[in-house]
This record gives structure tokens, sequence and C-alpha cells, in this order.
């Protein structure tokens, strides 16, 4: 029982941080169709950010956190000004396979320019610590990613169904033109998004980063996949959809390695990515994802 | 095109031609510099530079082979190393002899480690397993379409990792499965590059082809015409396995030792950069788009690993190689979201010219 | 008010307006009448920006041929598009809402409100429905509230009756009349040529990319040259 519980406390843990990041990519991908591969890159340049600044002197956790953050939001809206904004209007294919070479770039800038090995960050240790609730574990890290996931699900929904900005978003996520003829700036639009999920990325690398202690170049692409799975299990551009696949691929996670014996230990990420693959062809359209109409872009 | 044109000078776009005689010209037109270049290095360069080489022939099969499915289905593809793998590890596990099995996989289940094949056998075999796997993924991969499509081919490579890695009794886990007798060289290579231009010409100029191509754009329209997708999809994704599978045999025959690594995301990223640079819509593209990156990144590569030039020694710069992979990619999609050949192959470009030299 | 010069629009080789001159006067109700393919979806699309074109459009003497589809709808045009374009997934008051998207630091946005829903009162019953679930006619009359939200001093529709039964068509159309009224200018783009006669002030009859008659309405109707052009002669 007491196995159980911790188990699911892991699921849950593992569940918030694919979901933070399926959110990030599926609020991209409802805007202006982008499958963003370099999410990732986001992540991993929020958390490089972070060593620089320790390697300054910073050593606030609060510090780290807040740039972290901001520099989640700064690198979203270059790679949008820079990267994504000359294949807005291209096919969804044309999308993704920037969005790879973005991924492709940054990753080997880091390689170059930093180093291809890990560096150690160890400024947000304080924020994983163990204690007991009665006889179980904890970590402070994991109540603390449940607990943002929560909130930013909340925040994100109450931002997107009650502010005028967010009606702008959910329109222009349908019917782009149409959006522009009310009167909305469509490059704002766009770039709002881009910031939210920019956000998301840095909340997600602070987590990373708090597990790990150490940035390495593909710090975030390897848990991008993961999330980018979440998305398409959910529902792709659904933002229920991407919390929901987050939380399933958690459970799945955990129950496979738990119901896996130790042999078979490293068929984990084959038997999710099987486990994905049925999902996908009973439910093509993904978990809680509306059947696209034939003449729809993503046929 | 004028019916009155001279019979003396055949084109390869000549339409007094059958239609398969002109694919099967086309896609050798294509072909010429794969062989001349092939041709120059086996006849000039030191034995290292042709292992490189060769290394570029078995990415050249592998892109032909990606663009089979890719560019006629406009499904982005992530799986196709799966294919390549399986091609390689099964003429590992068939044609090894068995002093050197003993060493690599002596518990090889339903008695491997006691079977030994002819090369060419072995090849034969492990094309039909790379078949079999084909038919069952692509039974799945046909009925869906856009992103969910692209994720199922995704999780096709994660899985074939996966099993290569933890199915030690077979695949030998994450150490290189060595001692694969070395049978082919550079020459077989460039075959095989020839014919695999020429399967991939003939299948996006045939019926099926065309029908696929069509549906990818509308896929609507195409169902409208009664054009069904799934099969067409499901065809051109066999084909497009068997043409990787063949890559990876050729590789296992060479390099005479196979490791799992290398039929993972690196060799999927390269090959995807090479099909994209190139304009995966057309066999032509993947051609130039595997010629331009190989060349390109084996140049940066020496830079890479610290090159002298003009006497300075330069500082090792790892990354720079996969720096101008994705450079190229993100540049490539902003300015020619087609690629660098667009929609029309060599052979159709070189006859327009003339026809419009000609007219001038 | 809207004036349209030499007006040419293409999409790849194919050139869907060839050099059309309009000219609206303000509090005027122009219509722009012609079969398919005449290209007036192709126009309105380049007097709002949305599509690019050559020539100049101004509005209000100020020449807007530079500006972005939102700082043309800033500049008090609006569009009511073809086929109505709701926000499906939004409700009928979150769509309302972002018609006045343009306003949203002004106060007075929940008495222009209630004007449009006084207006089309089937709206008021259905403010918390999503938008897609609305017929045809109650989704034409959302269309209007909703470019109407912007305070427009030029509203062009494109298309209003498209897919519309006739009684709904006809009640759309006394809509216009009422907003006519109100001395708003309008620009009334239809297939449905004696009912925008009916309507209109002036009218251009394009086919083609061209215009072929212009004149005022009252004298269009009797052509009978115009008969031709409604089954899409040439």
């Amino acid at each position: 029982m007491d196995y159980a519980i911790q188990q699911i406390v892991n699921a849950l843990a593992f569940g918030s941080e694919y979901a933070l990041l399926a959110l990030g990519l599926a609020l991209v991908f409802s805007i202006m169709g982008l499958v963003n591969f370099a999410h990732g890159e986001i992540i991993a340049v929020a958390g490089y950010s972070v060593f620089f600044a320790v390697a300054l002197g910073l050593q606030s956790v609060l510090g780290a956190v807040t740039i972290a953050i901001v520099m989640g939001i700064v690198t979203a809206l270059v790679f949008e000004r820079v990267a994504f904004r000359p294949v807005r209007y291209a096919p969804t294919t044309t999308g993704l396979l920037t969005a790879f070479g973005v991924s492709i770039v940054v990753q080997n800038m880091l390689t170059l320019f930093v180093s291809p090995k890990a560096r150690a960050v160890p400024v947000l240790g304080p924020l994983n610590q163990t204690f007991f609730i009665g006889p179980y574990a904890v970590s402070s890290l994991q109540l603390l990613e449940l607990a943002v996931t929560i909130v930013a699900i909340v925040a994100l929904v109450l931002f997107l169904n009650r502010s005028l900005l967010g009606l702008a978003i959910r329109a222009a996520a349908r019917d782009f033109s149409t959006v522009r003829l009310m009167g909305v700036k469509a490059n704002r639009v766009i770039a709002t998004g881009f910031a939210l999920s920019g956000f998301l990325a840095g909340v997600v690398s602070v987590f990373i980063l708090a597990r790990r202690g150490s940035v390495e170049p593909d710090f975030g692409s390897a848990p991008v996949i993961k999330a980018f799975v979440a998305c398409v299990l959910g529902g792709f551009g659904s933002l229920a959809g991407a919390a929901v696949g987050g939380m399933v691929l958690g459970f799945l996670d955990v129950a496979i390695l738990v119901a896996l014996p130790q042999k078979f230990g490293g068929l984990r990420d084959a038997l999710t990515y099987f486990l994905v693959g049925v999902v996908l062809f009973w439910r093509p359209q993904g978990l809680l994802g509306r059947t696209v109409e034939l003449g729809d872009k993503e046929v | 095109m004028a019916p009155a044109q001279s019979p003396a000078a055949p084109m390869p776009a000549d339409r007094s031609m059958p239609p398969l005689l002109r694919s099967i010209l086309g896609g050798l037109v294509v072909a010429v510099p794969v062989v001349v270049i092939g041709v120059l290095i086996l006849w000039l360069a030191p034995p290292y530079q042709v292992r490189i080489a060769f290394a570029g022939y078995v990415n050249l099969v592998i892109v032909v082979g990606l663009q089979i499915f890719m560019g006629n289905a406009n499904i982005g593809n992530f799986g196709h190393s799966a294919f390549v793998g399986v091609g390689a590890y099964f003429v590992a596990i068939l044609a090894t002899p068995l002093a050197a099995k003993k060493l690599s996989i002596p518990n090889a289940p339903f008695g491997l480690s006691q079977v030994v094949l002819d090369p060419i056998v072995a090849a034969v075999v492990a094309l039909g397993i790379v078949g079999v796997l084909a038919l069952l993924t692509g039974f799945i991969i046909s009925r869906l379409s856009g992103i969910a499509a692209s994720i199922v081919t995704l999780s096709l490579l994660i899985i074939s990792h996966g099993v290569f890695i933890n199915y030690t009794d077979l695949f030998k886990g994450a150490q290189a499965f060595f001692g694969i007798p070395v049978v082919i060289g550079l020459p077989t290579a460039i075959a095989v590059a020839v014919a695999a231009i020429v399967v991939a010409r003939v299948f996006r100029d045939s019926q099926d082809g065309v029908q696929l191509r069509a549906s990818a754009d509308d896929v609507l329209a195409a169902r409208a015409f009664g054009v069904d997708v799934v099969k067409l999809r499901f065809k051109a994704w066999v084909l497009s396995a068997l043409v990787c599978g063949a890559a990876g045999i050729m590789y296992a025959y060479f390099m005479g030792a196979v490791i799992a690594r290398a039929f993972f995301f690196q060799q999927v990223f390269l090959t995807l950069a090479m099909l994209i640079l190139g304009g995966m819509r057309t066999v032509s593209g993947a051609v130039v788009g595997c010629a331009i990156l190989s060349i390109g990144l084996e140049a940066i590569r020496s830079l890479e690993s610290g090159a002298t030039i003009m006497g300075v020694k330069l500082p090792e710069m790892l990354g720079l190689s996969g720096l101008s992979l994705g450079a190229v990619i993100v540049l490539g999609m902003a300015f020619r979201p087609n690629g660098l050949m667009g929609r029309l192959e060599l052979d159709e470009l070189a006859a327009g010219w003339l026809r419009r030299l000609r007219r001038s | 008010m809207l004036v349209v010069e030499n007006l040419v629009v293409r999409y790849g080789p194919i050139t869907a307006v060839r050099g059309v001159s309009i000219e609206v006067g303000a509090g005027e109700t122009v219509a722009l009448l012609g079969p398919n393919g005449a290209g007036k979806t192709s126009i309105v699309s380049a007097v709002i920006g949305l599509v690019p074109s050559t020539g100049r459009v101004s509005f209000d003497g100020r020449d807007v041929s530079n500006l972005s589809p939102e700082e043309r709808v800033r500049a008090a045009m609006t569009v009511v598009p073809e086929g109505r374009r709701v926000f499906a997934n939004l409700t009928v008051a979150e769509n309302l809402r972002l018609g006045g998207f343009v306003r949203r630091r002004e106060r007075d946005q929940d008495g222009e409100r209630d004007r449009y829903l006084a207006m089309f009162p089937v709206l008021r019953e259905r403010l918390d429905q999503l938008a897609g679930t609305l017929s045809g006619g109650e989704q034409q009359m959302l269309a209007i509230a909703r470019a109407m939200m912007s305070k427009p001093r030029l509203l062009i529709l494109d298309e209003p009756s498209l897919g519309l039964a006739p009684r709904i068509v006809a009640r759309i159309f006394e809509h216009i009349v009422e907003l006519k009224k109100s001395g708003i200018t309008i620009v009334l783009v239809e297939q449905n040529m004696m009912q925008a006669l009916a309507v209109a002030d002036r009218a251009y009859v394009l086919s083609t990319g061209t215009i072929r008659h212009a004149g005022p309405a009252a004298e269009l109707r009797a052509d009978p040259r115009l008969a031709d052009l409604a089954i899409g002669g040439h």
C-alpha cells in the first residue's frame, strides 16, 4: 500500500512535468499550427542562463528561478521572430522541420560554445528536499511540480477563457484572417502565445535543474520528445488534451517501471511508445482531440 | 511537346517513349553524378576516404528510401532508421562466422548462434524480415495522417532502438556486433545507389506514385476521384522500408561491424536534413541534398577536429557540423521550403532548358 | 469616403481583379455585383488588406494601401466576411467582445452591445451558446453585430445572403436597410443582384475581374443586360 502511494506520487510528479511541457507545445500548435520541436531548446537556454548566472556569482534560488523564466520567455520570442515567422503560413511539415533545425542549431551552439559535457548547476538544490509525511518519503520538488502544474493549468485556462487577449488567441487558433478583421494584431497574438509557452518552458527548466543539478546540450530535447507524444496522445492542439496526455504518460511510465521485471527495465521507453502507437491506431485524433474534418489542413 | 521533334535525339523526357522506359532513363540521368563521383573516388582517393565515401553512399540509399514514402505521401518520417538497423543486424546475425558468433551472441534464440548463411542468402533473408516488419507497421501507419502518423514512425524508431539495446541475446546490446564478413566494396554501393534511385523514380512516376502525390496535396479531392490513399501509402511505406533495409545490409557488409547507436536519432536527423535540403518532392532532391551535405559536412568535420589551415592550427570545434546542419535546415525552410530542387527532377529541368535553347 | 484606384489582385499566374476603380461617398450604400468568380471577394480582401494587391486604396482621404488589416480596422473600416466566419469555438457573447477589440479601452462597450442585441433579439437569447451551434441566419446576424461592435464608419458586407433561405435573406436585408438609415457607409457585395439593388444607392457590376457597368441602382435595375450577367454570362 505504502509502495503504491509512493508510486502514485511519483507518477503525478512525472505526469505534471510532461503536462507542463505538453501545454507549452499545445499552446503554440493551437495558435499557429507549429509543432515546436525546439521547445526543448527554450528549456535548455533557460537552464544555461542559470548556469552562466551562477558562474558570475548568483546564489539565490529566487534569482535563478527568475532568470530561468525570463530567459525562457525571451528565447521563445527570439525563436518566433527569427525562425518561425518566415514559415508561419507554410504547411505543418515545413514548420516542424524548421523547429527541428532550430533545435539542432541551439544544441550544437551549446556544445560548441560551452561544452559537450554536463555542467554542474547546484543553485536550485534547496528546492529538492526529501521529508516524511507519516511513513511516506516525499520530495519537496515533486509537490512543487504538482502544485505549479495545477496553478499553471488553472491560470492558463482562466487567461484563455476570460481575458480579451485570451479570446483573441483562441479565435486565432481557428481562424487567423477573421481575427485580424477584428483589428487584432496578428503578430502580437502569436508573440503572446510564444511568450506563454516560453514561460512554461522556463518553469520546467527550473524543475529539471533542481532535480538533476546540471545542464547539458540535450537538457531539454529528451523530455520534449515525450511531451510531444503526450500532446498527440491527448489530441494535438487541445490544451486539456495536453494536460491529460501528460498525466497519462507519467502514469504509463511509472506503471511500466513497476510492472516490468528488472531485466527488461531498459525496454521502458520501447513499451511506452508501443502503447502510444496502439492508442493512436485506436484514436488517431488523440484521447480528447476532435475528429479532424476532411479538407482541414491537417489531413 | 511538339510531335515533330527529331527522333535522332531521344531525350529522357521525350513523350513518345513508353512511360516506364522514360522513368528508368530519367532515373539513370539523375544517377549520372552519383556514378561519376563514385568512379573519381575509386580512382583517386586514398582508402580512408573511400571509407567515408562509402558511408555517404549508404546515406544516399537511405535518403532515397526515405523520399519514397515521405516525398510522395508528404508525411514526416522518423522511423526509417529502424529498417536500416534491422537490415544491418540481420545480416550480422545470419552471415557472421561461427567463431565470431561464439563470442558475440552465444545464447541467440532459435539456434541462430549455430547458423551461418551465405552472405547473399543472408541478405535476401534480412530483406525479407525488413519486408515483414514493414508490412506489419505499414498496416498501422498507412491508416494515419499528419502528425499522428509521424509520431508512430517516431515510436517505431524508439522501439527498435530499445529492442536492439536490450535484447542482448540476439543483438549484442549497446556494444558493437563485429565479425561480419566484409564482402562488398564501393562499386557495389554505387550500383545499389543507382538501383535505388531508379526504383524510387519509377515509383514516383508510376500511377500509384502520381495518385499518392495528388492525395498528399488534397486528400479530399483524391478520395473524390476514388484514390485509395491507405493502400498507396502502404505500398510506398513498404518500398521505402525495403530500400532502407538494403542500405543497412550494405553498411554491415562493408564495415564488418554494426552498432545500435548508428541507427538512432543522429542518422535520422542527418538523412532527414539531406532530403529536406534537396527537396523531398523529387528523387533528384534526395540525391542533390545528400551530395551537398555529405561533402559539406565532411569539410566542416575536418575543421571541427582542429584542422591546420595555412600553418595555423585551429582549435577543436565540436558541434560545428551539427550547427551547420541545423542552419541549413532553418535557412532552407525559410527561403526554399520546397528544397533546392522544387518539383522537377534533374532530367526534367535539363529537358526544359534544352527545349528553351532550341526555341531561341 | 472609400476610393479604390486601379486595383489589381493576382494569385500566382491568375489575375482575379484587373484594374478596378471604385468610389464610395460618405453615407452611401454601394453594391458590388457579379456572378461567381467575378473577383468580388478578392476586391473585398484587397480593400481590407488580407491579400496583396497593387493599386491604391484610400479611406477618408488617407492612403491605407500599405496598412495591415488590423490597422485598417482601427481606422474604422470593417468587413463581414463571406461565409460569416463566426468564431465557432467561442460563445456569442465572446464573439461580440472580440468584435469590440479595437475599442477595448473605451467604457461604453455594453451600450454598443445592447444596441445590436436590441436589433437582433435572437442573439440575446443565445449569448452563452457557442457560435458554431447557431443557424446560418443567426450566424449572419452575429457576424454583422460583431463587425458593428468596432463602431466602423465603413461596413463591407461580403455576400450576406450566401446559403440562406429566401425568407432569412429578406430579414437580413431589412437589417441592412436599418443600418443604412443609421448613417453608416455600406459596401454590399452580392450575387443576388435584384435584392441588392433594392437596398443600394449605386452599384458596380463586375465580371471576370473588371467592371462592366456602373450607375445608380434604379437605372441598373431596369437594364436588361444585367439579366445576362446574373446567369453568369459575360
